[in-house]
């Protein structure tokens, strides 16, 4: 069954086209890796899909109801949840509140907010750290704590912008748990990494782009092994 | 090290004391402090310390309010002083030109000045930092000079005389505290309830509140909308107490005042700003006598709290009290 | 165009002209630390005290007093940048949310801080400068015009062509530019970003005081003259672009007009509210201001 489903997208900043007629779908239950060089508007089609950028022209398909130009919070109670790469916490606000805004946010009652918040934590090993505030945790804590906020409310999709990026290892492993364990109970993702052995390791199917466009969308064996895919990465038009 | 808290029975219940306990210690100092000055009264009955107080209480609700919008919201507004000058010419001018009885016309000062700031907040939406104290600060400089210009209405600088509500100033003294106490309590259950998590997000970061599915623009626009009508029932309890509308409320040396108070007593806590309103304004009366250099001195102090005490004097309490439970 | 109308057009570009003496360094400060100063009126203040108590206490002539006092407005510049600007830039990363609120406190509460204390050193009492020359009247056609205001409107020419001139071409004026667009990366070029800024807040104290001091004959300095103006230069660097000098000098040159010709045709006592209305409309509706690029968030 097919969850998101992208038609023709294409977005220009003045002369630049950032994403190009790009077209791709998304079944429930996939993990797929979103690749390519810098530059090569993957974190314009994240903005795009999360809301906080209009297409100039094309589709977007949720659940079969067209949810292009909806604001972010608006996704979010449709279920898409957005990781950014440089990573948003609320600072000044302690863990456990962190979690807490995106739970009541969408609809939880407080004692329901509070039981997953907790679970989250213990999952994600951040109890020690529970009454900080986010401001001072490490970066790779951050990122943990921005995983849990994604997922208070189990979304329909969700979209991490290079989550592994700048991470010490042993966050890494935890993050790749997280993410293997949501996937294997049907959690949907789209990954959007450089890190190519975590995509090889977790996404069975990647989409790589280039210059705004789709090059290849295969398993992540054969994108890998495409001759566009190295042309994308090594060729002139990445640098 | 300690076991999973998710695991230990207890776990949910301190949790949820502990993420709310900030909040509720502020509001627990807060209520003390409140008592306090309850009691004042019984041993002061000099009617101009009174009147000092009463005014502290003005400030405080003015404080209040604006650490609502500013310490918890994070929108930087400098037209406080206006929200106050809004609520006492409204009640003033129905008052004055319609013998409406003061009390009916506090309501619809809180009404209009909520109005006002609901229209206010939501034009200015998309506006941070710099930007959006330009825009307020105009916004309150065109309200005065409105208010001050309009002779044949206001009758300008001149003022407005309006009906007075008790005789007694003690009486007076203990419908402000009971104003005060009100808002004190209202705040609270606010903080604590989803509201005060979703506006403190949208203060630390907007972007990140929407993503979590946060309706930024309905509470932006509702603490500004709040943070207005609390400061327009000020507003217009003050016109009632001193019989006497001018533009002056709405000057930006008041809101100077007002920022004063919020930033020494510290941003983003309940009790802070109202315990430094009276700190401020009651010193300042009693420092008026021995030189008159108050305003200096308190203006001196903001920038330095502001520079190395950016908790206030609320934020160096809590340093001290935990330095002493652990020695 | 009548007389009168000629008359207007000259008083209000000559008051546009102090007016750019103000904006060019708020706008400066807002390039290079993207915070709006709001303690500069106070600088234009104590320009106007330092001119007019060195002239009248002291007995030093006005032309040694006059840029005396764009001295003094320098050194508060600095003193200010020293002491209070540095969290804005100098790694204090976990206040990364609290940038702009700290820089509007800070500013503010100098602002208060400076206000009084003049009001208690100096008196409350209104001071008048002296005049740089004491013909009163000069007609030129139909323009009427004091010696002072027209010999200090020369001045502030030769001042912001100085200055524009300085900002374009100078070593530092190019450097201060490049930190405007690009702090991170100009400092990557080896571009001493601290210096930068207090260069910059030096010059605008020093032009703002300068103002103050040139106007001191005219507006009969007390504590809290610097208000008016310095809400007149934050209109001016929104309808000029927040950061652009060039802007800031079309820009008060244009407010200058508005002004002269509104209070005359449209309503004296809302003269000032002109301005305040322009500001707010332009921030809501086009905050990159008249010629300033639309800038994208990311």
């Amino acid at each position: 069954m097919t969850l998101l489903s992208v038609r023709g997208v294409t977005k220009r900043f003045g002369g630049l086209t950032a994403v190009n007629d790009v077209s791709f779908d998304v079944a429930a239950g996939e993990l797929v890796g979103l690749i390519g060089p810098n530059g090569s508007g993957k974190t314009t089609l994240l903005n795009i899909l999360s809301g906080l950028a209009d297409p100039d022209s094309g589709e977007i398909l949720l659940d079969n109801v067209p949810c292009q130009g909806l604001t972010p919070e608006r996704l979010a109670h449709r279920g898409v949840m957005r990781m950014f790469q440089l990573t948003r916490v609320f600072r000044r606000m302690n863990v456990i509140d962190n979690l807490l805004v995106a739970g009541r946010a969408l609809g939880l009652g407080a004692d329901e907010a509070l039981t997953r918040a907790n679970a989250l934590i213990s999952e994600l090993r951040l109890d020690v750290i529970r009454h900080l505030d986010a401001g001072q945790l490490s970066g790779g804590q951050m990122k943990l704590l921005e995983f849990g906020v994604c997922f208070m409310v189990p979304p329909r999709i969700a979209l991490l912008d290079e989550p592994f990026a700048a991470v010490h290892p042993t966050m890494k492993e935890i993050m790749g748990d997280f993410i293997r364990s949501r996937h294997e109970k049907g959690q949907t993702f789209i990954l959007v990494s450089h890190d190519m052995p975590v995509v090889v390791e977790l996404c069975p199917r990647a989409v790589c782009m280039n210059a705004g466009a789709v090059v290849i969308d295969a398993t992540t064996r054969e994108v890998l092994n495409d001759p566009r895919v190295i042309e994308a990465y090594l060729g002139g038009q990445a640098a | 090290m300690a076991p999973s808290s998710a695991t230990s029975p207890a776990g949910n219940r301190s949790g949820a004391q502990l993420s709310n306990t900030k909040t509720t210690v502020e509001f627990r100092a807060a209520l003390v402090a409140m008592a306090i000055v309850a009691l004042i009264p019984l041993g002061v009955s000099n009617p101009y310390w009174l009147g000092v107080l009463i005014v502290s209480m003005y400030f405080a609700i003015l404080a209040g309010a604006w650490n609502l919008l500013a310490g918890y919201t994070g929108q930087f507004s400098l037209a406080p002083a206006t929200f106050a000058m809004i609520g006492a010419y409204t009640t003033g001018l129905l008052n004055h030109y319609f013998g409406v009885p003061p009390l009916l016309g506090i309501v619809a000062a809180v009404v209009v000045s909520g109005l006002v700031g609901l229209l206010l907040g939501r034009a200015v939406l998309r506006l941070v930092g710099p930007y959006l104290a330009l825009t307020t600060l105009s916004f309150a400089e065109i309200m005065r000079l409105v208010a001050s210009n309009s002779i044949d209405i206001t009758r300008g600088d001149l003022g407005l005389g309006v009906a007075g509500l008790l005789d007694s100033r003690v009486g007076w003294y203990y419908l402000f505290l009971g104003a005060l106490v009100a808002l004190l309590v209202l705040f609270y259950m606010l903080l604590r309830s989803k509201a005060g998590l979703f506006l403190q997000a949208i203060r630390d970061d907007e972007v990140a509140a929407r993503r979590a599915g946060v309706n930024v623009v309905f509470w932006k626009t509702a603490a500004f909308a709040i943070s207005a009508a609390a400061s327009g029932f000020a507003g217009a309890l003050y016109a009632h107490f001193a019989e006497l509308v001018t533009p002056e409320l709405g000057l930006i040396g008041q809101t100077g005042l007002i920022v004063s108070m919020t930033v020494i007593g510290g941003m983003g806590t309940l009790a802070g700003p109202l315990v430094a309103a009276f700190l401020v304004y009651v010193l300042s009366e009693w420092l008026r006598d021995v030189g008159g250099y108050q305003l200096v001195v308190f203006a001196a102090l903001v920038v330095i709290f502001a520079r190395f005490f950016r908790e206030g004097l609320w934020g160096l309490a809590r340093a001290a009290v935990q330095r002493w439970g652990r020695a | 165009m009548s007389g009168i109308d000629v008359d207007l057009a000259v008083n209000g570009l000559i008051t546009g002209l102090f007016y750019a003496l103000m904006a060019i360094g708020l706008s400066l400060i807002f390039g290079i630390l993207k915070i709006v100063n709001f303690a500069h009126g106070e600088f234009y203040m104590v320009g106007a005290y330092a001119y007019t108590l060195i002239a009248l206490a002291l007995g030093v002539p006005v032309w040694i007093a006059l840029p005396l006092a764009f001295v003094v407005g320098a050194l508060l510049g600095w003193l200010t940048e020293r002491t209070l600007m540095r969290p804005l830039y100098a790694g204090y990363t976990s206040w990364g949310l609290m940038r702009d609120e700290y820089a509007v406190i800070v500013t503010f509460g100098l602002s208060l801080f400076l206000i009084n204390l003049v009001d208690k050193v100096v008196g409350p009492y209104a001071y008048r400068g002296p005049p740089l020359v004491e013909t009163s009247r000069v007609v030129l056609g139909p323009v009427l015009i004091s010696g002072h205001r027209l010999l200090a409107a020369g001045i502030a020419i030769a001042v912001i062509a100085v200055t524009a001139a300085l900002i374009k071409w100078s070593f530092w004026g190019q450097q201060i530019r490049a930190v405007s667009q690009n702090r991170l990366g100009a400092s990557l070029a080896g571009i001493d970003t601290a210096k930068a800024s207090v260069i910059v807040f030096m010059l605008s104290g020093g032009l703002a005081a300068f103002a103050g001091a040139l106007l001191s004959p005219v507006i009969n300095a007390s504590p809290d003259v610097g208000i008016f103006p310095a809400i007149k230069s934050y209109i001016i660097v929104v309808l000029g672009g927040m950061g652009s000098v060039p802007g800031a000098i079309i820009a008060s040159l244009f407010l200058g007009v508005i002004e002269s010709f509104g209070a005359v045709y449209i309503s004296f006592q809302y003269r000032d509210a002109f301005g305040l209305i322009l500001l707010m409309l332009f921030l809501l509706f086009r905050p990159q201001g008249l010629f300033g690029e639309k800038g994208r968030e990311v």
